[in-house]
């Protein structure tokens, strides 16, 4: 088999599989560098699926969708940041609750739309004129989704924005220490609210891309476990957005790989590859003795007044 | 979901609805999965509403999203509501349902796609692999590289049975087609699904069938413009111009008779010991086709009528022709054909089942090897 055939399915592949991961891995970056974990991404993603699907199916639009997940998924992790900003509850049981909360709700509400095919997916996009350079234009620019390439632009975006602005300063500050913020005047409630919410928003787009674009329809609980690998991959990206790309591009190349290479190793061993990578990834980060930039008071719940 | 349907079963049981009138059955349904999955437990749940409304002296109620190791804790709550009959409706509640069946013995219980039984508890499954066999001959003619993809669920009997009865059919009208197969480990998981059709795509297979609750393989097969076949749940609505036929199932048929025979008395708690019901399509579980009523997609009919081949028992035949013929032979109430009848010689050349015979259920449900023409992996595979 040609080089090259693997080459443009491996990277083709990767960037179509990679795009849900990479807006949820952005998404739970800002939450946490706030000092906001939240599980429920795998919750707030398939709401973001099944608002997207009932409102493109219902007006036509699966641009509408897309921006409908994006508000239902903020509305869902304003839940989780009401409980745990203002509430201090455990931000580990609540992001649990909220992907369960969000599992059902949108299986409930999905009732009678499944079987159903989307009359009008989001339309792939092929670059004109780059889709044309050899081996690049059919790896990079063709049949590739808006998302893709807003999701990269993005990262770009809110990493110059974490990294090289005062509001990144801020954001990652209320992460780091939380009291000494807020005696230098940061609205320490205010930025976690806005930062989770946030999060929420973008876990929406990415349950919307799957559910009118990478896959267009609806299916109780078609997340099928995608919320989980985006907390892993967070972690995996060291809570900086220029990595999240390499994180979960690698991870779509890994995925799609677990599957061309089921004619020379054992499909049970491919299958589990992406994961123990993820491990992998993991033991190498706790062994590094630094905890590679997590954020300090991340998942602590930040109360005035106390040291 | 599942917090729902418990909090929902305990508040009935306290209100201790169990006063049923003479005769009438309370039956009770337990799914593995949601009833929205589009695939194994909403096809039950179809069923099940279906015969609700079709008999006055039946009343049903449900749970979904059981686990497995916790079924008989929700069988005895369904039992403590007043059901008289309980169906178990996944393989994995096979121990669950016979405990609980000793337990309540006054209660007619029947579990599905498993082999244990008792005075007061029945076996069922409806089986596809005469369809997939039906299937295979339409896939072999319209295979243009000769590579088939198939995308499975696990290794397990029953997918590899129905992906040997697949192969067998298209190599029957075409010896050089090879079936792809790969495995995604997993029984509901579209993106699982979409990449590893993506993947037999990018390995050159044209033409596409599998094993997975969502219709998935189907809308990637459709985006390339290759045809493929539906799987469980009418999957012709996904794409009218690609998907040529399918697999259906009707539990409504196996229900219908249990429950219409336990009405009349026929089946009691005493003597279900050998009740097994392993319907195809001779008794109508099974349908063949991409949406009720539609065999063939009429999309297809050309092609499948102008591939002509020099058949052993038949002559000269078209597939149309072939897929109608063999469909009456297996569909008719005395079945003249099996998709395994024998020799069958698995691909690493052992004879597997004899000239002139035919499988034994048994052999079926405990089935491991792969025919010739299976490609790719296959783990279980007996060794010589």
């Amino acid at each position: 088999m040609d080089w090259q055939s693997w080459l443009i399915g491996i990277v083709g592949r990767a960037l179509a599989f990679g795009t849900p991961l990479l807006w949820g891995t952005l998404g739970e970056i800002y939450a946490e560098r706030a000092g906001v974990v939240n599980l429920g991404v795998e919750g707030m993603m398939v709401l973001g699926a099944f608002s997207a699907f009932a409102v493109a199916q219902s007006t036509g639009h699966p641009g509408l969708g897309i921006l409908v997940a994006a508000v239902v998924g903020g509305i869902a992790a304003l839940i989780h940041a009401f409980l745990t900003v203002t509430l201090r509850a455990n931000q580990y049981v609540s992001g649990l609750a909220l992907t369960m909360f969000g599992l059902g709700l949108a299986g409930l509400l999905g009732r009678g739309w499944e079987g159903i095919p989307l009359r009008q997916p989001l339309p792939s996009v092929t670059v004109p004129g780059l889709s044309k350079i050899p081996l690049l234009g059919p790896m990079l620019f063709e049949d590739q989704s808006i998302l893709t390439y807003t999701g990269l632009i993005l990262a770009v975006v809110l990493w110059l924005l974490l990294y090289r602005t005062r509001w990144g300063i801020v954001v990652r500050s209320v992460g780091e220490s939380p009291a000494t913020a807020d005696a230098l005047g940061v609205n320490v409630f205010l930025i976690r609210y806005l930062c989770v919410i946030f999060g929420g928003v973008f876990a929406g787009v990415a349950g919307g891309f799957l559910s009118v674009e990478y896959r267009p329809a609806w299916t109780e609980g078609m997340t099928a476990g995608m919320g989980w690998i985006v907390i892993a991959l967070t972690i995996f990206a060291a809570w900086d957005p220029l990595q999240a790309i390499w994180g979960a591009l690698f991870f779509g190349a890994l995925y799609h790989l677990s599957y061309r290479l089921q004619a020379w190793l054992p499909p049970e061993l491919l299958k589990l590859m992406p994961y123990a990578f993820a491990i992998l990834v993991l033991a190498i980060a706790g062994l590094s003795g630094r905890k590679r930039g997590a954020p300090g008071a991340l998942g602590v719940p930040y109360t005035r007044g106390e040291k | 979901m599942r917090r729902i349907g418990i909090i929902t079963l305990a508040a009935l049981a306290f209100l201790g609805l169990s006063a049923l009138a003479e005769g009438n059955i309370k039956a009770g349904f337990i799914y593995v999965g949601p009833i929205g999955d589009y695939g194994w437990s909403f096809a039950h749940n179809e069923a099940r509403e279906m015969l609700d409304q079709e008999f006055d002296w039946l009343e049903t109620v449900y749970v979904e999203s059981v686990p497995e190791g916790e079924v008989e804790t929700f069988l005895d709550q369904l039992v403590a509501q007043g059901c008289n009959v309980v169906f178990a409706t996944s393989f994995g509640f096979m121990d669950g349902t016979l405990a609980a069946a000793l337990r309540h013995p006054d209660v007619i219980f029947a579990h599905c796609a498993g082999f244990k039984r008792a005075p007061n508890m029945a076996s069922y499954m409806a089986d596809f692999y005469q369809v997939y066999y039906l299937n295979g001959l339409m896939a072999g003619a319209l295979t243009k590289t000769g590579k088939i993809g198939y995308v499975g669920a696990f290794p397990i009997p029953e997918v590899k049975r129905h992906i040997n009865a697949f192969t067998i059919g298209a190599r029957e009208v075409n010896p050089n087609a090879e079936v792809h197969v790969k495995w995604i480990y997993e029984w509901f998981n579209p993106a699982a699904a979409k990449e590893a059709a993506e993947a037999l795509i990018a390995e050159g297979c044209d033409v596409f069938a599998f094993t997975e609750d969502s219709p998935t393989v189907v809308q990637v097969a459709a985006e390339h413009g290759l045809p493929s076949f539906g799987h469980y749940s009418p999957m012709y609505d996904f794409a009218p111009d690609y998907v040529v036929s399918g697999q259906l199932v009707h539990w409504e048929a196996i229900y219908r008779d249990f429950l219409k025979k336990i009405h009349d008395g026929v089946y009691t708690t005493q003597n279900l010991q050998h009740v097994d019901y392993w319907w195809l399509l001779s008794q109508g579980a099974v349908e063949v086709g991409a949406k009720p009523g539609m065999m063939i997609n009429p999309v297809f009919e050309d092609a499948l009528k102008a591939y002509v081949v020099d058949h052993p028992v038949f002559g000269k035949i078209s597939v149309y022709d072939l897929v109608k013929t063999r469909y009456n032979q297996m569909a008719d109430p005395g079945v003249t054909f099996d998709p395994f009848q024998g020799p069958v010689y698995d691909r690493k050349g052992n004879l597997v089942i004899p000239e002139g015979m035919w499988p034994s259920v048994d052999t079926l449900i405990t089935l491991e090897w792969a025919v010739e023409g299976v490609a790719g992996p296959w783990p279980g595979e007996p060794e010589e």
